[in-house]
């Protein structure tokens, strides 16, 4: 019988149902935050909770087929958790004039320079790459 | 007196519940109204992580609810950016192989974009007459908060003060991040999710999830990798400076 193995029917509720996944996902990142603060790693828990997730995912034992709903619902809405942050602009009032807008103006030339540049790197790299290859098959390059 | 104490004990842990209640739901609410506003009326001013704290700083304003007192109710949503950070490694998993065969491109694009990231700071912070902490403070700006704080802290910037650079980064990046693919016909999808990832981190790599789960997976790999990489490079960028 199909259903008497319990690890199983654990496994088939856990890949139906969205919540549990969102709940798992939290575990493993709380035990991720847990293990860097025991071993004083200098990274956060969420980037420790990736890589042994990837690991994890990498090993074969566990599918990311588990965690699939969960982690898209997290990426969907990841700027809510954000948005809480950013009030933060009404305790530094000192920007409110021409310090804020020097203070913009480098963040948003700054930030158009950094996105065009690594693209064009990113981006020269495969046409190169794509050049060196022909007529191999341009997978990274496909639009 | 035992009496007293404990009615004040339940009066605080009352507060503290309303108020996470209250601003739970007021952020809440009014994040999922503004993306319903948005998926009708798309522009920039109705994007939810521009319109949303705009309403939220309105709110408070009006109802004098200091920035902590806010926080204090919504702290819990900023924190589930730790578990956000691990749901990456299912779209990561599922590009592994292309990653593995190209990821030279993804370390050039992270050393370049990085590189770019503090120069350009520094060059236009120093053009427009900023110094000190804060011109310091301006530099991290590119990778996600946690690390950017504490490359921060590292070369002498405020930390604090990088979060919200870090913020407004994000919020830039991520809006005009698609104008940029307007105008620069972008063939390979690793070029445009590491537009995202480097230039606006998990804002940015939240838009691009939007545009493509291809994107986004490497908008989230090049974020995370940019992340290190600053962060391991903090101690060489700070003595640099000094020397400067």
């Amino acid at each position: 019988m199909p259903n008497s193995n319990p690890v199983a029917s654990i496994r088939r509720t856990l890949r139906h149902s969205r919540w549990l996944q969102v709940l798992a996902l939290i575990a493993i990142w709380y035990l991720a935050e847990m293990l860097v603060h025991w071993l004083h790693v200098p990274i956060s828990g969420g980037v420790a909770g990736l890589l042994l997730l990837l690991a994890l995912f990498a090993s074969g034992r566990f599918s990311p087929r588990n965690l699939r709903r969960g982690a898209m619902w997290f990426l969907a809405e990841m700027l809510l958790f954000f948005i809480p942050a950013v009030p933060a602009i009404i305790n530094h009032r000192e920007f409110l004039g021409w310090l804020g807008i020097k203070v913009l103006i480098v963040i948003l030339a700054g930030t158009l320079i950094v996105m065009v540049t690594t693209a064009l790197v990113v981006e020269l790299y495969f046409r190169w790459f794509a050049r060196q290859a022909r007529p191999g098959p341009m997978d990274g390059a496909q639009s | 007196m035992s009496n007293l104490a404990n009615g004040w004990m339940q009066t605080a842990t009352m507060a503290v519940v309303e108020s996470v209640l209250l601003w739970s739901v007021v952020t809440i609410g009014l994040y999922y109204l503004v993306k319903r506003l948005n998926r009708r009326l798309p522009a920039w001013w109705s994007a939810p992580i521009f319109l949303t704290p705009v309403l939220l700083i309105f709110i408070t304003l009006t109802f004098n609810t200091n920035y902590a007192t806010y926080l204090r109710g919504t702290h819990w949503l900023i924190v589930l950016l730790g578990p956000a950070t691990v749901a990456f490694a299912v779209p990561i998993h599922e590009q592994r192989h292309l990653i593995l065969r190209h990821w030279p491109a993804l370390v050039i694009g992270v050393l370049a974009g990085s590189s770019v990231a503090i120069l350009s700071s520094w060059i236009l912070a120093s053009l427009l007459g900023l110094h000190g902490a804060l011109r310091l403070s301006l530099l991290p700006r590119s990778v996600s908060t946690p690390f950017a704080m504490v490359v921060s802290g590292e070369i002498g910037g405020i930390p604090e003060l990088t979060a919200i650079f870090v913020i407004l980064t994000g919020v830039f990046g991520a809006s005009i991040g698609e104008t940029i693919l307007y105008w620069l016909p972008l063939r390979s999808f690793m070029a445009r999710g590491a537009l995202f990832g480097m230039g606006a981190h998990a804002v940015g790599s939240a838009k691009a999830l939007e545009i493509n789960r291809d994107e986004g997976a490497i908008a989230g790999l090049v974020m995370i990798f940019a992340g290190i990489v600053n962060v391991l490079a903090a101690p060489v960028l700070a003595y640099i400076l000094q020397k400067l």
